[in-house]
């Protein structure tokens, strides 16, 4: 069965059911449940959990260990029960991005991680030492840009 | 607000299946016991509020398409 949805920011998509993620407890402070992970562009380390409750509501991700070489995530015991048994084995870690203009003024949330596991996703508190709520994106790596992607006047 | 005097050791009962404990009352400072469904996420509260801000914020800030940028080493 294929869903469409009216997404505000990329228009009318497809969503493949296996990009379905289910957030039992959806993301921290945000309505609804259900999103879809959307790689809307392959040039970009960044991807989409666009909202399947509000189509209006897309927040871009991407994996932290591209960008931070010392990235680990550590959860209270609460969370390892509510994530269920191996926590570490087959878990996909994402991170919220801010975008801004400026590549350097890009920050990620490494406080509060996002794991998915076979279809569902917790947007957990990180226990580990050091993880900022806005930690500079691109500190610790170098990027080219390919230029004309840019929109900017 | 529901205000509710209570002593060390004394609880308070959210429905009937939540269990909040005075465990100990130093200065300023209370130390809270909650006994809750694993399903029930507690969060203190501070941290529960930036989070949210960040995840809105991240929400609103992005415009489409972000940069192309290629990590430096990756892929290839």
């Amino acid at each position: 069965m294929s869903l469409t949805i009216e997404s505000s920011r990329f228009g009318r998509v497809e969503i493949d059911p296996g990009s379905v993620i289910e957030f039992p407890d959806g993301l921290i402070g945000l309505s609804g449940s259900r999103y879809a992970l959307l790689a809307r562009d392959p040039d970009t380390p960044f991807l989409w959990l666009q909202s399947l409750d509000d189509p209006g509501l897309a927040l871009p991700v991407t994996n932290p260990h591209q960008f931070f070489s010392q990235f680990t995530v550590e959860v209270t015991d609460e969370d390892a029960e509510r994530l269920g048994p191996d926590l570490t084995a087959e878990v996909d870690v994402y991170v919220t991005v801010r975008a801004a203009e400026a590549l350097e003024d890009f920050v990620a949330n490494l406080k509060a991680p996002i794991l998915v596991r076979s279809g569902r996703g917790h947007q957990v508190i990180n226990q580990a030492a050091g993880c900022e709520l806005r930690a500079p994106l691109f500190a610790e790596v170098e990027v080219e840009t390919n230029g004309s992607s840019s929109s900017a006047c | 607000m529901l205000r509710i005097t209570r002593k060390t050791g004394e609880r308070v009962m959210l429905g009937d299946d939540v269990v909040v404990e005075v465990l100990e009352v130093r200065g300023q400072t209370v130390r809270l016991g909650i006994d809750a469904p694993r399903s029930l996420v507690i969060y203190r509260e501070e941290i529960w509020l930036e989070v949210k801000r960040e995840n809105e914020a991240a929400a609103l800030a992005a415009s489409a398409p972000l940069p192309s940028v290629r990590l430096k080493g990756a892929g290839e």
